[in-house]
Protein backbone atom coordinates (compact mmCIF):
# COMPACT_ATOMS: atom_id res chain seq x y z
CA UNK A 1 0.00 0.00 0.00
CA UNK A 2 1.40 3.47 -0.77
CA UNK A 3 2.46 5.38 1.73
CA UNK A 4 -0.24 8.08 1.51
CA UNK A 5 -2.76 5.96 2.50
CA UNK A 6 -1.89 5.30 5.55
CA UNK A 7 -2.55 7.89 8.33
CA UNK A 8 0.85 7.23 10.09
CA UNK A 9 3.81 5.59 8.94
CA UNK A 10 7.19 5.73 11.36
CA UNK A 11 10.21 4.49 10.04
CA UNK A 12 14.38 3.43 12.08
CA UNK A 13 13.29 6.14 14.48
CA UNK A 14 16.63 6.87 16.97
CA UNK A 15 16.77 8.93 19.79
CA UNK A 16 19.18 9.46 22.33
CA UNK A 17 18.98 12.05 25.45
CA UNK A 18 22.72 13.11 26.01
CA UNK A 19 24.59 10.34 25.30
CA UNK A 20 22.01 7.81 26.49
CA UNK A 21 20.35 5.85 22.94
CA UNK A 22 17.01 5.31 24.26
CA UNK A 23 15.56 4.16 20.53
CA UNK A 24 17.34 1.96 18.32
CA UNK A 25 15.40 1.76 15.10
CA UNK A 26 11.99 1.89 15.73
CA UNK A 27 8.96 1.57 13.27
CA UNK A 28 5.67 1.30 12.87
CA UNK A 29 2.24 1.67 10.27
CA UNK A 30 -0.60 2.29 11.81
CA UNK A 31 -3.54 1.40 8.90
CA UNK A 32 -6.69 3.04 9.09
CA UNK A 33 -8.68 1.88 12.10
CA UNK A 34 -5.84 0.00 13.46
CA UNK A 35 -5.12 -0.13 17.07
CA UNK A 36 -1.54 -0.38 17.99
CA UNK A 37 -0.35 -1.13 21.42
CA UNK A 38 2.91 -0.69 23.06
CA UNK A 39 3.92 -2.68 26.15
CA UNK A 40 7.32 -2.84 27.60
CA UNK A 41 9.25 -2.23 31.28
CA UNK A 42 9.30 1.10 32.62
CA UNK A 43 11.91 2.93 30.99
CA UNK A 44 11.89 0.50 27.69
CA UNK A 45 11.34 3.86 25.41
CA UNK A 46 7.26 3.62 24.74
CA UNK A 47 6.33 7.59 26.22
CA UNK A 48 9.20 8.58 23.97
CA UNK A 49 8.47 6.80 20.73
CA UNK A 50 5.08 8.04 21.15
CA UNK A 51 6.46 11.54 22.01
CA UNK A 52 8.51 11.40 19.19
CA UNK A 53 5.07 10.68 16.70
CA UNK A 54 4.04 14.37 17.14
CA UNK A 55 7.66 15.88 17.40
CA UNK A 56 7.06 16.36 21.67
CA UNK A 57 10.53 15.05 21.36
CA UNK A 58 12.64 15.00 18.15
CA UNK A 59 13.84 12.05 16.71
CA UNK A 60 17.84 11.99 15.47
CA UNK A 61 17.02 9.77 12.91
CA UNK A 62 14.35 8.45 10.95
CA UNK A 63 11.15 9.26 9.10
CA UNK A 64 7.48 10.46 10.45
CA UNK A 65 4.90 10.65 7.39
CA UNK A 66 1.44 11.52 8.23
CA UNK A 67 -0.82 10.66 5.50
CA UNK A 68 2.02 10.43 2.74
CA UNK A 69 3.87 14.14 4.24
CA UNK A 70 7.12 13.34 5.64
CA UNK A 71 8.29 15.77 8.35
CA UNK A 72 11.24 17.47 6.91
CA UNK A 73 14.40 17.95 8.74
CA UNK A 74 17.21 20.11 9.20
CA UNK A 75 20.46 20.20 10.89
CA UNK A 76 20.99 23.08 13.24
CA UNK A 77 24.60 22.59 15.29
CA UNK A 78 24.65 19.24 14.78
CA UNK A 79 21.36 18.51 16.22
CA UNK A 80 18.76 17.57 14.07
CA UNK A 81 15.39 19.95 13.73
CA UNK A 82 12.06 19.99 12.03
CA UNK A 83 12.62 21.95 9.20
CA UNK A 84 9.36 24.25 9.74
CA UNK A 85 7.55 24.34 12.50
CA UNK A 86 4.37 25.62 10.75
CA UNK A 87 4.47 22.03 9.12
CA UNK A 88 4.99 20.42 12.82
CA UNK A 89 2.26 22.21 13.95
CA UNK A 90 -0.22 21.09 11.41
CA UNK A 91 1.25 17.81 11.78
CA UNK A 92 0.58 17.93 15.65
CA UNK A 93 -2.92 18.65 15.15
CA UNK A 94 -3.83 15.86 13.34
CA UNK A 95 -2.37 13.65 15.50
CA UNK A 96 -4.21 14.03 18.83
CA UNK A 97 -2.56 13.39 21.84
CA UNK A 98 -4.29 11.98 25.46
CA UNK A 99 -1.58 12.30 28.85
CA UNK A 100 -1.31 10.17 31.83
CA UNK A 101 -1.63 13.43 33.42
CA UNK A 102 -4.96 14.71 31.58
CA UNK A 103 -3.40 18.36 30.84
CA UNK A 104 -6.42 19.83 30.51
CA UNK A 105 -6.27 23.07 30.54
CA UNK A 106 -6.93 24.54 34.28
CA UNK A 107 -8.18 27.95 33.78
CA UNK A 108 -10.40 26.99 31.09
CA UNK A 109 -13.94 24.90 31.37
CA UNK A 110 -14.39 21.80 29.98
CA UNK A 111 -16.04 22.66 27.17
CA UNK A 112 -13.68 25.40 26.87
CA UNK A 113 -10.85 22.70 26.79
CA UNK A 114 -12.53 20.81 23.94
CA UNK A 115 -13.20 23.71 21.61
CA UNK A 116 -9.85 25.58 22.24
CA UNK A 117 -7.62 24.19 19.46
CA UNK A 118 -10.84 23.80 17.21
CA UNK A 119 -11.29 27.30 17.27
CA UNK A 120 -7.97 28.30 17.44
CA UNK A 121 -5.60 26.45 15.45
CA UNK A 122 -8.05 25.11 13.28
CA UNK A 123 -10.26 27.69 12.68
CA UNK A 124 -13.75 26.41 13.23
CA UNK A 125 -16.41 29.18 13.75
CA UNK A 126 -17.07 29.62 17.40
CA UNK A 127 -20.99 28.04 17.00
CA UNK A 128 -19.86 25.09 14.75
CA UNK A 129 -17.07 23.99 17.42
CA UNK A 130 -19.31 24.46 20.78
CA UNK A 131 -21.97 22.29 19.15
CA UNK A 132 -19.52 19.77 18.02
CA UNK A 133 -17.73 20.06 21.40
CA UNK A 134 -21.09 19.47 23.73
CA UNK A 135 -22.22 16.48 21.29
CA UNK A 136 -18.68 14.70 22.50
CA UNK A 137 -19.08 15.71 25.85
CA UNK A 138 -22.21 14.11 25.67
CA UNK A 139 -20.49 10.63 23.84
CA UNK A 140 -18.14 10.59 26.52
CA UNK A 141 -20.71 11.03 29.26
CA UNK A 142 -20.01 14.46 30.70
CA UNK A 143 -22.27 16.64 28.99
CA UNK A 144 -23.69 18.04 32.45
CA UNK A 145 -20.11 18.89 33.24
CA UNK A 146 -19.70 21.18 30.21
CA UNK A 147 -18.61 24.78 32.35
CA UNK A 148 -17.02 22.40 35.30
CA UNK A 149 -13.53 23.90 35.35
CA UNK A 150 -10.57 20.15 35.62
CA UNK A 151 -10.27 21.06 39.11
CA UNK A 152 -13.63 20.38 40.08
CA UNK A 153 -13.65 16.87 38.04
CA UNK A 154 -12.09 13.82 39.07
CA UNK A 155 -9.24 12.37 37.06
CA UNK A 156 -11.59 9.76 35.33
CA UNK A 157 -14.07 12.76 34.16
CA UNK A 158 -10.91 14.66 33.41
CA UNK A 159 -9.12 12.17 31.32
CA UNK A 160 -12.88 11.10 29.36
CA UNK A 161 -12.49 15.06 28.66
CA UNK A 162 -9.39 14.98 27.57
CA UNK A 163 -10.31 12.08 24.78
CA UNK A 164 -13.18 14.49 23.81
CA UNK A 165 -10.36 17.17 23.54
CA UNK A 166 -8.89 15.09 21.20
CA UNK A 167 -11.62 14.04 19.28
CA UNK A 168 -12.61 17.39 18.66
CA UNK A 169 -9.70 18.55 16.43
CA UNK A 170 -10.68 15.47 13.82
CA UNK A 171 -7.31 13.65 14.36
CA UNK A 172 -6.06 10.93 11.89
CA UNK A 173 -4.63 8.79 14.52
CA UNK A 174 -5.20 9.17 18.25
CA UNK A 175 -1.76 8.59 20.47
CA UNK A 176 -2.79 7.59 24.15
CA UNK A 177 0.80 7.91 26.90
CA UNK A 178 -0.85 5.35 29.50
CA UNK A 179 -4.59 7.60 29.80
CA UNK A 180 -5.54 4.95 32.85
CA UNK A 181 -2.18 5.12 35.30
CA UNK A 182 -2.95 7.97 36.81
CA UNK A 183 -6.41 6.82 38.26
CA UNK A 184 -7.71 4.99 40.97
CA UNK A 185 -8.68 1.56 40.17
CA UNK A 186 -12.51 2.38 40.36
CA UNK A 187 -12.16 4.72 37.39
CA UNK A 188 -10.50 3.05 35.10
CA UNK A 189 -13.12 1.01 33.55
CA UNK A 190 -15.61 4.07 32.54
CA UNK A 191 -12.14 5.72 30.35
CA UNK A 192 -11.42 2.12 28.91
CA UNK A 193 -15.01 1.78 27.98
CA UNK A 194 -14.36 5.01 26.07
CA UNK A 195 -11.10 3.70 24.51
CA UNK A 196 -13.19 0.67 23.42
CA UNK A 197 -16.09 2.22 22.31
CA UNK A 198 -13.36 4.30 19.90
CA UNK A 199 -11.66 1.11 18.38
CA UNK A 200 -14.93 -0.42 17.61
CA UNK A 201 -15.97 2.30 15.51
CA UNK A 202 -12.54 2.29 13.73
CA UNK A 203 -10.54 5.11 15.01
CA UNK A 204 -7.23 4.75 14.81
CA UNK A 205 -4.89 4.49 17.83
CA UNK A 206 -1.34 4.18 19.19
CA UNK A 207 -1.72 3.55 22.80
CA UNK A 208 0.97 2.93 25.23
CA UNK A 209 -0.47 0.91 28.21
CA UNK A 210 -0.05 -1.15 31.40
CA UNK A 211 -3.80 -2.57 30.52
CA UNK A 212 -2.64 -5.92 29.16
CA UNK A 213 -7.14 -6.93 28.98
CA UNK A 214 -7.50 -3.44 26.72
CA UNK A 215 -4.36 -4.82 24.95
CA UNK A 216 -5.45 -8.40 24.17
CA UNK A 217 -9.36 -7.48 23.35
CA UNK A 218 -9.04 -4.26 21.68
CA UNK A 219 -5.71 -4.21 19.69
CA UNK A 220 -4.93 -5.24 16.08
CA UNK A 221 -1.15 -5.17 17.07
CA UNK A 222 0.63 -5.11 20.10
CA UNK A 223 4.07 -4.08 20.31
CA UNK A 224 6.74 -5.36 22.84
CA UNK A 225 9.46 -2.79 23.92
CA UNK A 226 13.01 -3.92 25.01
CA UNK A 227 15.74 -0.85 25.55
CA UNK A 228 14.56 1.32 22.59
CA UNK A 229 14.06 -2.31 20.46
CA UNK A 230 11.07 -4.00 18.76
CA UNK A 231 11.63 -7.13 20.76
CA UNK A 232 8.62 -8.57 19.39
CA UNK A 233 5.26 -7.73 17.72
CA UNK A 234 2.54 -8.94 15.88
CA UNK A 235 -1.74 -9.94 16.60
CA UNK A 236 -2.39 -9.82 20.44
CA UNK A 237 -3.38 -13.44 20.30
CA UNK A 238 -0.14 -14.62 19.20
CA UNK A 239 1.91 -11.85 21.19
CA UNK A 240 0.43 -11.95 24.39
CA UNK A 241 -1.03 -16.00 24.40
CA UNK A 242 2.14 -17.65 22.73
CA UNK A 243 5.60 -15.30 23.46
CA UNK A 244 8.26 -16.26 21.97
CA UNK A 245 10.83 -13.81 23.78
CA UNK A 246 11.62 -14.96 26.94
CA UNK A 247 11.76 -11.54 28.50
CA UNK A 248 8.30 -11.44 27.17
CA UNK A 249 6.93 -14.34 28.61
CA UNK A 250 8.40 -13.05 31.94
CA UNK A 251 6.99 -9.92 31.85
CA UNK A 252 3.67 -10.78 30.93
CA UNK A 253 3.96 -13.68 33.67
CA UNK A 254 1.23 -13.17 36.53
CA UNK A 255 2.60 -10.72 39.11
CA UNK A 256 1.94 -11.83 42.93
CA UNK B 1 -9.84 77.44 50.72
CA UNK B 2 -8.84 75.18 47.70
CA UNK B 3 -6.86 76.83 45.78
CA UNK B 4 -3.40 76.18 47.66
CA UNK B 5 -2.16 79.73 47.33
CA UNK B 6 -2.49 79.72 43.65
CA UNK B 7 -0.51 76.70 43.52
CA UNK B 8 -4.11 74.26 43.05
CA UNK B 9 -3.41 74.01 39.26
CA UNK B 10 0.34 73.08 38.99
CA UNK B 11 -0.36 70.82 41.64
CA UNK B 12 -2.99 68.93 39.88
CA UNK B 13 -0.53 68.79 36.62
CA UNK B 14 1.79 67.68 38.79
CA UNK B 15 -0.48 64.83 40.01
CA UNK B 16 -1.65 63.83 36.33
CA UNK B 17 2.63 63.93 35.28
CA UNK B 18 2.76 61.39 38.06
CA UNK B 19 0.02 58.94 37.34
CA UNK B 20 0.64 59.40 33.69
CA UNK B 21 4.31 58.50 34.09
CA UNK B 22 3.81 55.91 36.41
CA UNK B 23 0.84 54.10 34.23
CA UNK B 24 3.57 54.53 31.01
CA UNK B 25 6.52 53.18 32.92
CA UNK B 26 4.57 50.33 34.35
CA UNK B 27 3.65 48.76 31.04
CA UNK B 28 7.13 49.40 29.58
CA UNK B 29 8.41 47.65 32.82
CA UNK B 30 5.92 44.96 31.76
CA UNK B 31 7.06 44.20 28.68
CA UNK B 32 10.14 44.44 28.92
CA UNK B 33 10.27 41.79 32.13
CA UNK B 34 8.44 39.30 29.84
CA UNK B 35 10.54 39.73 27.43
CA UNK B 36 13.80 39.34 29.48
CA UNK B 37 11.62 36.84 31.25
CA UNK B 38 11.45 34.99 27.84
CA UNK B 39 15.15 35.32 26.83
CA UNK B 40 16.00 33.81 30.51
CA UNK B 41 14.08 30.45 29.74
CA UNK B 42 15.38 30.49 25.92
CA UNK B 43 17.75 27.63 24.67
CA UNK B 44 19.95 30.40 23.27
CA UNK B 45 23.15 30.95 25.53
CA UNK B 46 23.82 34.71 24.22
CA UNK B 47 19.91 35.77 24.78
CA UNK B 48 20.27 34.08 28.54
CA UNK B 49 23.72 35.90 29.76
CA UNK B 50 22.62 39.56 27.89
CA UNK B 51 19.74 38.72 30.41
CA UNK B 52 21.54 38.21 33.29
CA UNK B 53 23.80 40.69 33.21
CA UNK B 54 21.24 43.21 32.64
CA UNK B 55 19.08 42.59 35.46
CA UNK B 56 22.47 41.89 37.96
CA UNK B 57 23.68 45.33 37.10
CA UNK B 58 20.01 46.98 37.34
CA UNK B 59 19.33 45.40 40.87
CA UNK B 60 22.76 46.15 42.23
CA UNK B 61 22.91 49.92 41.25
CA UNK B 62 20.52 52.59 43.03
CA UNK B 63 17.53 53.45 41.01
CA UNK B 64 18.67 57.40 41.10
CA UNK B 65 21.89 56.48 39.97
CA UNK B 66 20.88 54.54 37.20
CA UNK B 67 18.54 57.14 35.94
CA UNK B 68 20.91 60.21 35.91
CA UNK B 69 23.12 57.61 33.73
CA UNK B 70 20.58 56.63 31.49
CA UNK B 71 19.29 60.59 31.13
CA UNK B 72 22.68 61.95 30.84
CA UNK B 73 24.42 58.89 29.12
CA UNK B 74 21.58 59.33 26.70
CA UNK B 75 22.13 62.42 26.04
CA UNK B 76 25.26 62.58 25.45
CA UNK B 77 24.49 59.19 23.25
CA UNK B 78 22.26 60.83 20.74
CA UNK B 79 24.70 63.21 20.62
CA UNK B 80 27.13 61.60 19.66
CA UNK B 81 25.32 59.94 17.41
CA UNK B 82 24.08 62.96 15.62
CA UNK B 83 27.72 64.83 15.46
CA UNK B 84 28.42 61.24 13.57
CA UNK B 85 25.14 61.96 11.38
CA UNK B 86 26.25 65.54 11.17
CA UNK B 87 29.73 65.07 10.17
CA UNK B 88 28.89 62.53 7.57
CA UNK B 89 25.61 64.67 6.52
CA UNK B 90 26.95 67.99 6.06
CA UNK B 91 24.10 68.90 8.64
CA UNK B 92 23.54 70.72 11.86
CA UNK B 93 21.10 68.39 13.82
CA UNK B 94 20.37 68.35 17.46
CA UNK B 95 18.19 65.85 19.51
CA UNK B 96 17.34 66.87 23.09
CA UNK B 97 16.25 63.81 24.74
CA UNK B 98 12.95 64.54 26.03
CA UNK B 99 12.72 64.53 29.81
CA UNK B 100 9.23 62.37 30.31
CA UNK B 101 10.38 60.20 27.67
CA UNK B 102 13.86 59.37 29.45
CA UNK B 103 11.87 59.34 32.86
CA UNK B 104 9.39 56.28 31.13
CA UNK B 105 12.28 54.80 29.58
CA UNK B 106 14.79 55.05 32.48
CA UNK B 107 11.56 53.71 34.95
CA UNK B 108 10.81 51.04 32.47
CA UNK B 109 13.83 49.68 32.04
CA UNK B 110 14.96 49.49 35.75
CA UNK B 111 11.37 47.87 37.05
CA UNK B 112 11.49 45.66 33.98
CA UNK B 113 14.42 44.07 35.73
CA UNK B 114 12.38 43.27 38.77
CA UNK B 115 9.59 42.12 36.68
CA UNK B 116 11.61 39.68 34.98
CA UNK B 117 12.05 38.27 38.11
CA UNK B 118 8.96 37.98 38.85
CA UNK B 119 7.90 36.76 35.49
CA UNK B 120 10.52 34.18 35.84
CA UNK B 121 9.30 32.54 38.92
CA UNK B 122 5.54 32.75 37.48
CA UNK B 123 6.88 30.86 34.43
CA UNK B 124 8.28 28.10 36.55
CA UNK B 125 5.45 28.13 38.49
CA UNK B 126 3.08 26.87 35.88
CA UNK B 127 2.81 23.21 35.23
CA UNK B 128 4.60 21.23 31.98
CA UNK B 129 2.23 19.50 31.12
CA UNK B 130 0.12 22.91 30.31
CA UNK B 131 2.31 23.78 27.69
CA UNK B 132 3.17 20.71 26.73
CA UNK B 133 -0.81 20.00 25.63
CA UNK B 134 -0.63 23.20 24.24
CA UNK B 135 2.32 22.22 21.83
CA UNK B 136 1.14 18.72 21.01
CA UNK B 137 -2.72 20.21 20.09
CA UNK B 138 -0.80 22.62 17.74
CA UNK B 139 -0.38 25.10 19.16
CA UNK B 140 2.21 27.79 17.50
CA UNK B 141 4.66 29.25 20.16
CA UNK B 142 2.54 32.70 20.21
CA UNK B 143 -0.70 30.96 20.57
CA UNK B 144 0.42 28.86 22.98
CA UNK B 145 1.66 31.61 25.05
CA UNK B 146 -1.10 33.61 24.84
CA UNK B 147 -3.80 31.42 25.08
CA UNK B 148 -2.21 28.84 27.93
CA UNK B 149 1.15 30.32 29.28
CA UNK B 150 0.16 33.89 29.73
CA UNK B 151 -3.21 33.57 31.93
CA UNK B 152 -1.72 30.36 34.09
CA UNK B 153 1.64 32.51 35.09
CA UNK B 154 -0.29 35.97 35.76
CA UNK B 155 -1.96 34.23 38.67
CA UNK B 156 1.87 33.58 40.57
CA UNK B 157 3.15 36.68 38.68
CA UNK B 158 0.01 39.11 40.08
CA UNK B 159 1.21 39.82 43.75
CA UNK B 160 4.93 40.47 42.88
CA UNK B 161 3.77 42.59 39.98
CA UNK B 162 1.57 44.29 42.47
CA UNK B 163 4.62 44.92 44.47
CA UNK B 164 6.62 46.24 42.21
CA UNK B 165 4.22 48.61 40.66
CA UNK B 166 4.06 50.17 44.17
CA UNK B 167 7.49 50.82 44.13
CA UNK B 168 7.41 52.24 41.02
CA UNK B 169 4.97 54.63 41.79
CA UNK B 170 6.71 56.00 44.43
CA UNK B 171 10.13 55.84 42.29
CA UNK B 172 8.40 58.62 40.12
CA UNK B 173 9.21 61.57 42.35
CA UNK B 174 13.15 60.93 41.47
CA UNK B 175 12.29 62.30 37.98
CA UNK B 176 12.29 65.57 39.42
CA UNK B 177 16.14 65.47 39.25
CA UNK B 178 16.21 65.06 35.68
CA UNK B 179 13.70 68.47 35.20
CA UNK B 180 10.34 67.03 35.48
CA UNK B 181 7.37 68.72 37.15
CA UNK B 182 5.87 65.88 39.04
CA UNK B 183 3.45 66.93 41.97
CA UNK B 184 6.12 66.18 44.49
CA UNK B 185 8.63 68.44 42.69
CA UNK B 186 5.79 71.11 42.63
CA UNK B 187 4.79 70.72 46.20
CA UNK B 188 8.49 70.94 46.86
CA UNK B 189 8.82 74.81 45.35
CA UNK B 190 5.57 75.42 47.27
CA UNK B 191 7.16 74.63 50.23
CA UNK B 192 9.85 76.39 49.60
CA UNK B 193 8.21 79.76 48.78
CA UNK B 194 5.31 79.44 51.67
CA UNK B 195 6.75 77.81 54.37
CA UNK B 196 3.57 75.08 54.71
CA UNK B 197 4.70 71.50 54.16
CA UNK B 198 1.34 70.33 55.18
CA UNK B 199 -0.50 72.34 53.13
CA UNK B 200 1.34 70.90 50.37
CA UNK B 201 2.66 67.21 51.57
CA UNK B 202 -0.42 66.45 52.75
CA UNK B 203 -2.64 66.52 49.44
CA UNK B 204 0.64 64.88 47.62
CA UNK B 205 0.40 62.16 50.23
CA UNK B 206 -3.39 61.69 49.80
CA UNK B 207 -2.87 62.02 46.20
CA UNK B 208 -0.21 58.73 45.71
CA UNK B 209 -3.21 57.01 48.31
CA UNK B 210 -5.75 57.63 45.70
CA UNK B 211 -3.51 55.99 42.70
CA UNK B 212 -2.74 53.10 45.58
CA UNK B 213 -6.60 52.46 46.09
CA UNK B 214 -6.88 52.69 42.37
CA UNK B 215 -4.24 50.29 41.51
CA UNK B 216 -5.93 48.19 44.66
CA UNK B 217 -9.40 48.16 42.38
CA UNK B 218 -7.97 46.78 39.67
CA UNK B 219 -5.29 43.97 40.61
CA UNK B 220 -8.64 43.06 42.77
CA UNK B 221 -10.53 42.49 39.75
CA UNK B 222 -6.81 40.86 37.75
CA UNK B 223 -7.13 38.65 40.71
CA UNK B 224 -10.70 37.26 40.35
CA UNK B 225 -9.72 37.22 36.44
CA UNK B 226 -6.58 34.78 36.46
CA UNK B 227 -8.24 32.55 39.08
CA UNK B 228 -11.20 31.75 37.35
CA UNK B 229 -10.48 27.45 37.66
CA UNK B 230 -8.24 27.35 40.51
CA UNK B 231 -10.52 29.19 43.20
CA UNK B 232 -13.53 27.37 42.24
CA UNK B 233 -12.06 23.86 43.11
CA UNK B 234 -13.96 21.56 45.54
N1 LIG C 1 13.72 14.35 28.60
C1 LIG C 1 14.52 13.33 28.93
N2 LIG C 1 15.81 13.56 29.26
C2 LIG C 1 16.65 12.54 29.57
N3 LIG C 1 16.28 11.25 29.59
C3 LIG C 1 15.01 10.94 29.28
C4 LIG C 1 14.06 11.97 28.94
N4 LIG C 1 12.88 11.37 28.67
C5 LIG C 1 13.07 10.05 28.84
N5 LIG C 1 14.35 9.77 29.20
C6 LIG C 1 14.91 8.45 29.44
O1 LIG C 1 14.60 7.65 28.35
C7 LIG C 1 14.28 6.32 28.77
C8 LIG C 1 12.95 5.93 28.22
O2 LIG C 1 11.96 6.73 28.83
P1 LIG C 1 10.43 6.62 28.50
O3 LIG C 1 9.74 7.66 29.30
O4 LIG C 1 10.23 6.63 27.04
O5 LIG C 1 10.07 5.18 29.06
P2 LIG C 1 8.68 4.46 29.21
O6 LIG C 1 8.79 3.17 28.51
O7 LIG C 1 7.59 5.38 28.81
O8 LIG C 1 8.61 4.19 30.78
P3 LIG C 1 7.37 4.26 31.79
O9 LIG C 1 6.63 2.96 31.67
O10 LIG C 1 8.03 4.41 33.13
O11 LIG C 1 6.54 5.45 31.42
C9 LIG C 1 14.35 6.33 30.28
O12 LIG C 1 15.59 5.78 30.66
C10 LIG C 1 14.29 7.78 30.64
O13 LIG C 1 15.02 8.03 31.80
MG1 LIG D 1 6.03 6.43 29.83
Amino acid sequence: MADSEIPLVVRDLHKSFKDVSVLNGLSLEAHEGDVITLIGASGSGKSTFLRCMNLLEVPDAGDIIVHGEPVAFKQHNKTREPASWKQVERIRSRLAMVFQGFNLWAHMSLIGNVIEAPIHVLGVPRRQARERGMALLERVGLADRADYFPAQLSGGQQQRGAIARALAVDPEVLLFDEPTSALDPELVGDVLAVMRELADEGRTMVVVTHEMDFARDVSSQVIYLHEGRIEEAGAPADVLKKPNSPRLQQFLAPRF
Amino acid sequence: MFDFQGYGPRLLEGAWLTAELAVLSLIAALVIGLMVASAKSSRSMTLKSVATVYTTLIRGVPDLVMMMLLFYGGQIGMNMATDGLNAWLGTDMFINVNAFAAGVVTLGVIYGAYMSETFRGAFLAVDAGQMEAARAYGMSPWLAFRRVRFPLMMRHALPGINNNWLVLLKSTALVSIIGLSDMVYVADQATKATHQPFLFMLPVGLGYLAITAVSELVVTGLKRRFDVGFSQAT
